[in-house]
Formats: C-alpha cells, structure tokens, sequence
C-alpha cells in the first residue's frame, strides 16, 4: 500500500467530484491531499509543488486541458514521467481506454465508485510500481 | 431496429433507472426505489426544486433525460455524496446537481451504446428554483421514472424524438 503520508493530487473541473474523491483518499489514509480544477492547473501545482506528488488521480473530461492531456504532458516531461496517474471516468469508451493506456495511464476508475473500488485501484498501481 | 421503436423500447429506459438506483447506492450510500413508469401528460407536474438537464443526442433520436429533486431531498443525498453538510441550494450545491446528473448519464450511455443507440457525450445543465417545471424543446413522449428514498422523493424524466 501507498505511504498514508503520500502527497495527492486530486484534479477535477467539478467541485463536486473533488469532495468526493478526497472524501474517499480521506476514508483510506490519506491525509495530503491537494486539488487543482483543471488540467492546466494541475500542471502548474505539479511543477512548482516543493515535494514532488506521489500520486494524481485526474477526472479524464475538462476543459482547458483533459485528463488525458494532462497524462501526456506528465509522461513526456523528464522530471515527472514516473508519477502514478489514475484516470476517473463516467464513460468508459474502449478507445478512450486504449488512447489513455497508449499514453501510460497507471489505472482507471468508473464512475460511481466507493473508497474501497478507489483503495482497490490504488493498491494495484503500487504494486506495479514495486514490480518495476 | 428502427428509431421509432428504440423510442418506445423499455430497453431504453431500464439503463437510465439501473444508473440511478447504482450512483444513489454507490455514491451516496441512499437506497432508492423505483415507482411505475409512466407518460408524463401536460397537464401533469412535478413540483422541484433542482434539476440536472443533460442532452440525448445520437443519429436517430434528439433528446433530454431531467433528474428534478425537492430541495430536501437533493441536499440530503448531496450531503451524503461529499460527507459535509449541505443546507442550502447554492453554486457548490447546484455543482452537485450537475455531477450527479453526469454520473448517472455516463452509466446509462455505456449500456445504451453496447447496444448501438450511438448517443454522444453531452455535458449537463442545472437549473434550481422553488416549484419549477423543465419543459424540453422536443415534442416526443416524456417518460417518468418515480423513485422514493429514506431522504424523500425525486424523478428522472427521459423525452425523446426523432432527429
């Protein structure tokens, strides 16, 4: 399992959604939580945050920059590449799917989820990560 | 299958009242059930007071589904979705509204579109306000679904037409 001390970013455009995703993170430990409304915003928090981000967990539809733009600028940046993004969606498309596999998403989530499907999907990108 | 028929099809209208009864459960912890469907005549009201609108849009058909709660009921289930609070229809509220709106769109769609209905994404719209009623700009038939939970009543409306 993560470190409960893991810094988190939550990024979603709906208010809403970044409650409950951090309501959830909150169920399972987490207690450093950050959330920033779009994609943009969130690129900004990474790269100026002075401890860098253990996890992100992204909505995949917002405006400005989508989740999965998001995930590409992330992978192609060199500083960042190796950060955990997990995709939250309400519509699970197969090529939206394989777009966001392509791009080196580390998981995805359905919305509605509970804490437990959330803590399920986080638990697994851990252990890819150990696996190398 | 012909667009004509998909409009009365009950397949249509059992992903949207699955959808409902799973984010209700899954998200916020309510037990919903379902009433009998019926056709909403003109004459007939709902007294809410906030709705999520998102539209139905694919080949065939042009479309709304409308999900309108009394202001009680919506701030308890709300309250139960984010784990603070709610007393008021506000912007954070009616962010709600709208999220929820999306969540139960987005399960209805994957299940409608395994079976070809071909409905694109749409984003959703709020409107709030005491006793009002959302009129759709489609003269198709209007569907009710009726749900009753521990927190009080709400529908969802589904008004569908050709293209």
């Amino acid at each position: 399992m993560f470190d409960p001390a893991t810094k988190i970013l939550i990024v979603d455009d709906m208010l809403t959604m970044r409650k409950i995703v951090s309501k959830a993170c909150r169920e399972l430990g987490f207690t450093d939580l950050t959330e920033a409304a779009d994609g943009a915003i969130a690129w900004s928090k990474i790269s100026e945050s002075p401890t860098p981000f253990g996890l992100i967990i992204s909505d995949w539809n917002m405006p400005n920059c989508t989740g999965v733009e998001l995930l590409k600028r992330i992978r192609g940046s060199q500083k960042y590449s190796k950060t955990p993004l997990i995709l939250v969606t309400a519509e699970a498309e197969q090529k939206q799917i394989v777009e966001a596999v392509k791009a080196g998403v580390s998981g995805y989530v359905i919305k509605p989820f509970t804490a437990q499907t959330l803590g399920a999907q986080i638990e697994s990108v851990h252990a890819k990560l150990k696996a190398g | 299958m012909t667009a004509a028929r998909k409009l009365i099809d009950v397949n249509f209208i059992n992903p949207f009242l699955e959808a409902t009864l799973k984010t209700l459960d899954t998200q916020a912890s309510t037990k919903a059930h379902a009433g009998q469907v019926y056709l909403k005549q003109k004459s007939d009201k709902y007294s809410g007071d906030i709705s999520g609108v998102i539209g139905l849009v694919s080949d065939a058909f042009t479309g709304s589904v409308v999900i309108s709660f009394p202001a009680k009921t919506f701030l308890a289930v709300l309250s139960r979705m984010i784990g603070e609070e709610c007393t008021e229809i506000n912007d954070m509220t009616r962010d709600g509204a709208g999220e929820l709106t999306n969540i139960i769109f987005g399960q209805a769609k994957i299940v409608l579109n395994k079976a070809g209905y071909g409905i694109n994404t749409a984003l959703p719209s709020v409107i709030a306000g005491h006793d009002h009623s959302v009129v759709p700009m489609t003269n198709g038939p209007r569907m009710v679904i009726p749900f009753e939970t521990d927190v009080g009543p709400f529908v969802v409306e589904i008004c569908l037409s050709n293209s």
